[in-house]
């Protein structure tokens, strides 16, 4: 029988439910089993209402499971808030004095037994380690955990924190679990990661050395990882004194000859779109990473959406090519982000890279170990490769509209540029010739770069009933088909990572087939993907799930919709 | 030295004739071909507005960038190749008021560059509206009953922020103006000229005789105390002193971050082993 557990632990901000989140994470990965969990917490640092929910198998899972096994509730108002969450044979450990316990309720003293063990601040490790015996652990693969976590911290602190986690083992010796799948161990099926850090990795491995931010959720986590690199590789991470000063900084870095990126969520892409189309008319490569989260303003600032579709592919006055990807996983994520440093070179346009709160702050088992890039092509050209570099232009006119690209104080060549509309040589013109050259040079090189777009992911395309989405809801939509298709629906989807430029042809063969109805899954309120497939194919969506409350799609609130609806026809 | 006319530009000046910006672009050159500094060494960037258009003007590499965005542009530069000389011409509305958050948070940093301010306390390329350093009361086309907010002071706002360079020049003192260049350049970290200049067409007030009978050159060693310093910033009005106002050695920004001290980013070659190692390491 497969094993799929979702754990899920509430409480307070401060309480330090990452942390127990991170060693129930751990424990399972170094048991060999798969995860998948999410964080959700709300925009404040004390207080409120927060919780990490973690789902264990022994096969792989891409999406959080809406059914709840164990609960543990560091206050009532978990309890309050998710005791419908969970499944009949489920059970729940509460810290909180309660009249009514039965067999699904425990009372666990989780704060007490954490004092005895030296302060409230253990608390975290007492319920990690509950729940680790509760699954059937052994001491010793928490114990392993913690020593690795703690190794830099004093051995008080570690002691304290071992003498928790045997409390922790024997506050619950006594209850059972209805699944012991810790007690039999395997070999971890791959590294534990976070989208944020796969896409920091992405970068350091695309020779990425300049990073410029502003701090904003759920952005800041992907620069704080990167940041951490610096000392090991040649990168510079500047936090910089806005979102605008950020994009100009990334291309100061590029125009002068380094990879550079900045990273923000939509408020402060807003504020970049004066800076997007710096990049745009001087045709300076730049890579950025949009963190979606819901909007407009300062919106749900520690939740997830994808509602800037729309927004990244038109910001910015005019025309102008640029890239949108949106990843899927951490796996793509990392190979995404390596892509969007190639291509933006190699074109000399700007990259935007659509991910959200979800995908960011989530932990996945990563299966495919990532690899490094043999060498780095560089797309730059010095003055060996002119004739004569004194008559260097940098925006000479050229078939493909990539015109070669020199760097300033590098030879003998002058790199000279301008945000006004420029001749070849780069100086600013109002000629309406060279106005009209220079335009249709950079909407040139749109051929090339839709022939890059690879099609959207698929499974079962051929399906009578196909769903459609982007982005970070891969998961949930490809779990969904395969429930559905155990259901005997005949069910498929497309799952779009490339978005922009629009790969037009491929997808209108992929939705002319015969289907009977075609669901765009998508968490904005409009079904923006929808709106540009009708516009680039002219083929409509017949139905919607649409999820715009900042939570994560879970695969069951899919397959509940599509049912809904597929099966009355 | 190198010849001053190797900087000709072929791109025509689109400035009015006795323009401040003139002597500035005389001063530039004089004080690249004094400090031997070729074409092909410079990297001049600038924002918008009249005074931003400089570079176009002189034979160079250079980013003419958004308006109020020079200065981010220059840092990411400098991050990127720290040995880059970078002059970055702006104006008082680009500098002062469009980019002022960048302003403060430069002068921070210390970033070394030099920063010329052309200062002709009015907007010239969007047809005199009042600018940040425009005096309380003046008349404008657009503040017709006089600007009503009081004037923004670049030096002083320099020196409260801990800037090492502070000077004031005078476009129509381009000897003056040459050697404070020199002197700008010369210095490691973030140098800030504020350089008053005529607008012929927009400012009917402060005119070049208007400076010409006002300025003073200061002599003597460049104070290197604010309590001297600050009232020469705001000294204004009869007598103008035009001079370095102030001079202090600090550890600029680039030689602050420890990542760049094996050497700049651009320099550093692509090394797979050691992102190999820490995909590893990470995971």
């Amino acid at each position: 029988m497969a094993m799929d557990i979702t754990i899920k632990i509430g409480g307070e901000a401060g309480q330090g439910l990452q942390t127990v989140g991170t060693l129930l994470a751990l424990a399972c990965r170094n048991a060999g089993y798969y995860i998948m969990a999410i964080n959700d917490f709300e925009s404040r640092i004390r207080g409120g209402h927060s919780f990490f929910q973690i789902r264990i198998s022994d096969r792989p899972v891409h999406a959080p499971h809406s059914v709840v096994d164990l609960l543990v509730a560091l206050n009532q108002e978990t309890y309050d808030l998710h005791k419908n969450e969970l499944c009949d044979d489920g059970l729940t450990m509460i810290d909180a004095e309660s009249s009514a316990d039965d067999s699904h309720r425990v009372f666990v003293r989780f704060n007490e037994i954490a004092k005895e063990a030296g302060g409230a601040i253990y608390s975290n490790t007492v319920a990690a380690a509950a729940c680790l015996s509760l699954l059937g652990a052994s001491f010793d693969l928490l114990k392993t955990i913690l020593e690795k976590q703690f190794e830099k911290k004093s051995k008080k602190i570690l002691d304290n924190n071992l003498t928790a986690a045997k409390l922790g083992f024997k506050a619950v010796e006594k209850i059972q679990f209805k699944q012991r799948p810790l007690a039999t161990l395997s070999k971890p099926k791959g590294g534990l990661i976070e989208g944020s850090k796969a896409m920091a990795l992405g970068a350091a491995a695309a020779d990425c050395r300049v990073a410029a931010f502003y701090p904003m959720s759920p952005a800041t986590t992907i620069l704080s990882h990167l940041n951490g690199y610096s000392g090991k590789l040649p990168l510079v991470v500047e936090q910089a004194e806005d979102e605008i000063a950020a994009i100009n900084m990334a291309i100061g870095a590029s125009f002068a000859g380094v990879r550079a990126m900045t990273a923000t969520s939509g408020g402060g892409f807003c504020l970049m779109t004066e800076g997007l189309g710096l990049a745009a008319i001087t045709e300076t490569p730049i890579v950025i990473i949009d963190a979606q989260r819901p909007g407009p303003a300062t919106g749900l600032p520690t939740r997830t959406a994808q509602g800037d579709l729309n927004f990244v592919i038109h910001a910015s006055q005019d025309d102008f090519p640029r890239f949108v990807f949106a990843p899927g996983n951490p796996e793509q994520a990392f190979n995404l982000t390596i892509r969007a440093f190639h291509l933006a070179e190699k074109f000399q346009v700007p990259v935007i890279l659509l991910a959200d709160q979800y995908l960011l702050d989530s932990l996945y088992v990563l299966e495919t170990p990532l690899k490094a890039q043999n060498k780095i092509e560089p797309f730059i050209i010095t003055d060996i490769d002119m004739k004569n570099p004194k008559e260097y232009q940098r925006f000479k006119l050229t078939d493909s509209g990539v015109s070669p690209r020199a760097l300033p104080c590098r030879g003998k060549a002058l790199v000279i540029v301008s945000s006004d509309e420029h001749t070849p040589d780069g100086h600013i013109t109002e000629d309406k010739n060279h106005r009209i050259a220079m335009v249709d040079k950079r909407n040139a090189k749109l051929p090339a770069m839709r022939d890059e777009m690879n099609p959207p992911d698929q499974y079962h395309p051929e399906a009578q009933i196909l769903l459609v989405g982007w982005g970070s809801t891969a998961g949930a939509i490809q779990e969904a088909v395969h429930i559905l298709r155990e259901k005997k629906l005949d069910v498929g989807c497309l799952m779009f990572t490339d978005l922009w430029p629009f790969p037009a042809d491929t997808v209108k063969k992929l939705l002319s087939g015969d289907h009977r109805s075609i669901w765009v899954i998508e968490q904005n309120q409009t079904a923006q993907l929808g709106g540009i497939i009708r516009g680039e194919t002219g083929i409509a969506w017949t139905h919607s799930f649409l999820k715009y409350d900042g939570r994560p799609v879970y695969p069951r609130e899919i397959v509940d919709a599509v049912e809904s609806k597929e099966k009355k026809s | 030295m190198i010849e001053k006319n190797i900087f000709k530009s072929d791109f025509k000046s689109q400035w009015c004739p006795g323009c401040g910006n003139f002597g500035i672009l005389e001063a530039m050159k004089n004080a690249l071909a004094a400090e031997d500094i070729s074409p092909e060494k410079i990297l001049i960037v600038s924002g918008i507005g009249q005074a931003a258009k400089t570079p176009h003007f002189l034979k160079c590499n250079m980013f003419h960038s958004l308006h109020g965005r020079a200065l981010p542009f220059a840092t990411g530069a400098k991050m990127a190749n720290h040995d880059l000389n970078i002059i970055v011409n702006s104006g008082d509305g680009d500098c002062y008021g469009e980019g002022g958050n960048h302003f403060m948070h430069c002068i921070r940093r210390n970033l070394d560059i030099t920063l010329l301010v052309h200062n002709n306390k009015v907007y010239g390329l969007t047809k005199g509206q009042a600018s940040p350093t425009s005096d309380l009361g003046t008349i404008t086309t657009m503040q017709t009953e006089g600007v009503i907010s009081d004037s923004f002071n670049g030096p002083l706002v320099a020196l409260s922020l801990g800037a090492g360079f502070v000077a004031r020049g005078f476009s129509g003192n381009v000897e003056h103006l040459t050697r404070l260049i020199r002197e700008a350049m010369a210095y490691k970290g973030f140098s800030l000229i504020d350089i008053m200049q005529p607008c012929v067409s927009f400012n009917k007030i402060n005119t070049h005789i208007w400076y010409k009978e006002r300025v003073y050159e200061l002599d003597g060693p460049a104070p290197d105390s604010l309590d001297k310093a600050i009232p020469l910033a705001m000294e204004w009005g009869e007598k103008i002193p035009i001079g370095i106002l102030y001079r202090r050695e600090k550890t600029d920004f680039t030689s602050r971050i420890k990542s760049l001290e094996s050497g700049s980013l651009i320099s550093r070659s692509y090394n797979a082993a050691a992102v190999q190692s820490l995909l590893e390491a990470e995971l």
